[in-house]
């Protein structure tokens, strides 16, 4: 075990030190007002916006803000008196060629660590049967999708995921009320756990306990935003991506009114749990929405670290399944890259040579012979048909092999 | 497992060692110096005889391209826009012509030509004019009034006058070998590896 370990870390800390993407420097720009006493950072940075160098708005809820805060003011010894310097740093060369990036990388990727080696054990404890336990635990460690998710973008959606997964180990072990009182917290970090709460409901086994399992999360997530409301706190974090992106409009149906397929899918799927299934087996559920928003999305590369403790349980559960989710977890990963985003792909090296700047993205390169865009649709069209047999198949299943998880 | 194990071992050396690699040996030219800072207010416009002649030191040897920042004011400038490069002894060596229809309002334009072997350490001159433009139509270059080592800039020349400093440019180079450039980019990034600040706190 100690050995898979070392191993698992050693893998990651190479990716966390040498990969860079510069959302990582422009929310802990914003986290570091936390060691300053700064509380309310949307009103915060709004009121402020004209003296910092990095005039970004903070686009996450409170949460994160409070943990990569506090994950500064515990290694500040470590990141030492240069480090806020190199976080208000605007110029993009000087900030990837400071020799203490390597440092300022590993240190600032951290909680993320702490949190992927806490799903791991998490996944661990989550199957009754030791090898389907054993294999779970590995396959999270032993993937390149995770390592390079988490740890080359930064990523914060790690909590979240962290937290849905604990709240679906409460769900097993019906502790129903912890599982809706974690899925609260997990919005905190990011909105999409309140996705999941209209099909907790019915995993309550009286009017009461239904009530409390749509209330709780709710009440959680508003306990943690109402000291921050405002109007830079809407604008910040309500028109983010999630809602601007997921709610896109799908296809007209005339006088400006517009059906969006995701939420379409997404309201025939809560009808679908309440007046068919009755008593929904929530992974199958929590799954299957998320396949519907990267299906029926723009997505960013990040979010897709949302279904992967999920990915990783299908796999286990259906060994048959694993190397299509795999394959599919390719196209997923690989959509992303072609967008017109240099920091998805080429930049993620400035910190080995600002001369890749010189480098076309891939958008770029691939737009002198295909259209890039019909690339990303061809890539995007193939992961919804795989999504859509895999969705058959846990629905076809749900009630036997997919349940006992 | 073992497979999985294997394949993820395999799949962060490739993105940690083995990309930066790919992409070192995909570069065609380098890039000698970072441009120079410059206020956006200073600005000099060239239009029909209205040009505009910068001297530089190249500082490498393989000079392949000049890059500086123009402005093309409201996208209005659709005429030729002609880089000529001359030597030390005014003779005219290279010529570009891009299109003021592919200039960006500010962007960072790039003339590229065949390398000159034996630049380093020799005086050039280029010259930016956009003869079919008028006085509506103008493009825009930003001016700093001191010479710039880094650069190589010395002297410019607008209006007929002379005055010291100039566009603040950067100058391209093409690598002596692929290889080179794999080692230039690993050396530089060793250097700061192991860069005696990086381990310890300041």
């Amino acid at each position: 075990m100690k050995k898979i370990l070392v191993l698992a870390i050693a893998l990651r800390v190479l990716v966390a030190a040498f990969l860079f993407h510069p959302d990582i420097k422009t929310f802990n720009f914003q986290a570091s007002f936390l060691k300053k006493g700064v509380f309310n950072i949307y009103t915060y940075l709004t009121e402020n916006k004209k003296n910092l160098s990095l005039k970004d708005d903070f686009v996450y809820f409170p949460l994160t803000y409070f943990t990569l805060g506090v994950n500064q003011i515990v290694t500040s010894p470590i990141l030492g008196g240069n480090f806020d310097a190199w976080l208000g740093n605007a110029d993009s060369n000087s900030s990837v060629t400071d020799p203490n990036i390597f440092k300022y990388l590993l240190v600032l990727k951290l909680p993320y660590l702490i949190a992927d080696v806490a799903i791991a054990f998490l996944l661990l404890n989550y199957f009754d049967d030791k090898k389907k336990a054993k294999k779970a635990f590995m396959l999270w460690f032993f993937n390149p999708f995770t390592i390079y998710i988490i740890y080359v973008f930064g990523n914060v959606d790690v909590f979240p995921a962290l937290l849905t997964l604990a709240s679906l180990l409460f769900i097993k072990k019906d502790k129903l009320i912890w599982a809706a009182i974690t899925l609260g917290i997990a919005a905190g970090f990011k909105l999409y756990p309140i996705l999941f709460v209209p099909f907790l409901i019915f995993s309550g086994k009286s009017v009461k306990e239904k009530f409390w399992l749509g209330a709780l999360p709710l009440l959680v997530f508003a306990a943690i935003s109402i000291p921050f409301l405002s109007p830079p706190f809407f604008k910040s974090t309500l028109v983010s991506g999630l809602t601007t992106r997921i709610f896109n409009p799908g296809f007209n149906v005339g006088f400006g009114e517009s059906i969006i397929v995701g939420l379409a899918l997404y309201a025939a799927l809560f009808f679908y749990a309440w007046l068919i299934d009755k008593k929904p087996i929530q992974f199958n559920y929590w799954i299957l929405i998320l396949l519907i928003i990267f299906s029926f999305s723009h997505f960013h590369v990040a979010w897709l670290l949302w279904i992967a403790p999920f990915v990783v349980m299908l796999a286990v559960k259906k060994p048959s399944l694993s190397w299509p989710l795999f394959l599919l977890g390719i196209v997923a990963l690989s959509i992303p890259l072609f967008y017109q985003d240099r920091s998805m792909t080429i930049s993620l090296y400035r910190v080995y040579s600002t001369w890749f700047d010189l480098l076309p993205t891939p958008f770029t390169a691939i737009q002198k012979f295909f259209d890039p865009y019909n690339l990303q649709s061809i890539l995007h069209s193939l992961f919804v048909g795989g999504a859509l047999t895999v969705s058959y198949l846990i629905f076809k299943k749900g009630k036997s092999e997919y349940n006992r998880l | 497992m073992k497979k999985m194990i294997l394949l993820t071992i395999v799949s962060v050396l490739v993105l940690v060692f083995i990309l930066p690699v790919v992409l070192s040996l995909s570069l065609k030219m380098i890039p000698n110096n970072v441009q120079p800072g410059y206020n956006p207010d200073i600005r000099l416009s060239i239009y029909k005889a209205r040009d505009f002649t910068q001297k530089f030191v190249a500082k490498t040897d393989n000079l392949t391209a000049i890059g500086l920042s123009i402005r093309n004011p409201n996208l209005k400038n659709k005429s030729d826009v002609i880089f000529n490069l001359y030597d030390s002894g005014v003779t005219l060596v290279r010529t570009v012509t891009i299109s003021g229809m592919n200039l960006e309002d500010g962007s960072f334009i790039k003339f590229t030509f065949p390398p000159i072997t034996g630049s380093l350490g020799k005086e050039f001159s280029f010259t930016i004019s956009s003869p079919g433009a008028g006085p509506e139509e103008t493009i825009e270059v930003f001016i700093i009034n001191s010479k710039d080592i880094a650069s190589g800039i010395t002297e410019y020349s607008y209006l007929e006058e002379t005055h010291e400093g100039g566009t603040p440019i950067v100058t391209y180079s093409k690598p002596q070998s692929r290889m080179s450039t794999v080692a230039g980019v690993y050396s530089n990034w060793f250097s700061r590896l192991l860069h005696l600040r990086s381990q310890k706190s300041d």
